[in-house]
């Protein structure tokens, strides 16, 4: 995670000799340090802080942990109706021993009801269009059919930066929990996350 | 080649000079070292004059009043590396004397590098240490018959009192505390 240091650093204002030694003047008293010296000191107490922020608040602090999750041979009506209900846009496949195989989100539905790039619209167009919607091959198919695979999960330590630069990197919107021994144990949203930077 | 030149150009110096104090600092130095210096100078010549053959006002106290006084901040200026520095020091002064005064050279310079080692090694560097530890080689017939008293009389009282002086005076000013810690 050095990128997200040197970034981080990079976002920070460029400390000058100049405003060292100006500071230095504001205290009284013969400080036994020289301005590089401090500037050293600096960057090396702010790498430290960083580290520590970076890794202080992680994954099973903010996770969502009652996740609702269907099988891989659960039947794409009973998905789409479980997460309408549940208002959730992203839904965890797993298997009978509560391992991840894959994530069915609202964009998997779109992408298999007529739109090429998942986007709603297409599918309305298609609905209205050309005399009728081509919904039938979705209504017969099962989770394991259209969820996105491999899954891409976090560990319940995964401290919430690298959570966030996972989304932004991935372009997805939640991922899976998985504990050591790969079983789901909670869900992380942008939602969690953002409440994540206010703890 | 490179290495050459960057050795070199070490030489050069990175960074630059801290600014200047205060005219109040500079007067509470002032104050502070002359306080500190009279007290010990005063029970030196009160011992003197009882005849005891003790000595107080070593030479080494002119750079700890540099440093109790002008500098109360520095790491360097606090009382565990006031006390542990002078003492530490003058024991191993004393100690290498005894063993090397064959060759004061060479007891000189074992006694001051020896006395910044265990300085670093205790966490008690404190400049005018190196001095105390001359001191006990080259101090002369007076200094060398103390033995290892030298290390409590003169050094370790004389250390005591200016630490109380320092206490004393440093916390007058509202924009001066001393210590920064003790131990």
């Amino acid at each position: 995670m050095k990128n997200n240091l040197d970034y981080m650093e990079s976002a920070l204002p460029k400390i000058s000799e100049e405003d060292i030694y100006e500071a230095m003047k504001t205290i009284s008293g013969y400080l036994d340090i020289t301005p590089d010296d401090f500037a050293l000191l600096y960057r090396a107490a702010f790498r430290h802080a960083i580290e520590r922020i970076r890794t202080a608040v992680q994954a099973k602090d903010i996770m969502t942990r009652t996740v609702i999750s269907v099988g891989p041979n659960t039947p794409l009506a009973q998905v789409a109706s479980l997460m309408g209900k549940k208002h959730i846009s992203g839904i965890p496949v797993t298997n009978e021993n509560d391992e991840v195989l894959g994530m069915i989100s609202e964009k998997d539905f779109l992408r298999n009801m007529g739109s090429q790039t998942s986007n709603f619209m297409e599918v309305v167009a298609a609905c209205l269009g050309k005399g009728g919607w081509d919904a039938i091959s979705v209504r017969k198919s099962l989770a394991k059919d259209i969820m996105t695979t491999p899954a891409i999960t976090v560990k319940g330590n995964t401290p919430i930066l690298e959570i966030s630069r996972l989304f932004h990197e991935k372009g997805i919107n939640r991922a899976p929990v998985i504990s050591e021994e790969n079983k789901l144990i909670g869900i992380v949203s942008r939602a969690d996350l953002v409440k994540g930077y206010t703890i | 080649m490179n290495t050459l030149f960057n050795y070199f150009n070490k030489m050069r110096g990175a960074s630059k000079s801290p600014p200047g104090v205060s005219g109040s600092e500079i007067l509470w130095s002032w104050v502070g070292a002359f306080m500190g210096i009279s007290l010990v100078a005063l029970i030196h010549s009160v011992c003197v004059q009882n005849s005891t053959g003790l000595i107080m006002l070593v030479g080494s106290f002119g750079a700890s009043a540099v440093l109790l006084y002008g500098a109360p901040k520095s790491p360097l200026a606090q009382p565990r590396n006031l006390l542990g520095g002078h003492i530490f020091s003058a024991l191993i002064g004393v100690a290498i004397y005894q063993i090397f005064h064959g060759q004061i050279w060479l007891a000189a310079s074992i006694a001051v590098a020896t006395a910044i080692a265990v300085m670093h090694v205790t966490k008690t560097l404190h400049p005018p240490g190196g001095a105390t530890a001359l001191i006990a080689v080259i101090g002369g017939t007076d200094i060398h018959n103390l033995g290892y008293l030298y290390a409590f009389i003169p050094i370790g009282l004389g250390a005591l009192v200016m630490l109380i002086v320092a206490l004393l005076v440093n916390n007058i000013p509202k924009n001066r505390r001393y210590p920064e810690f003790w131990l």
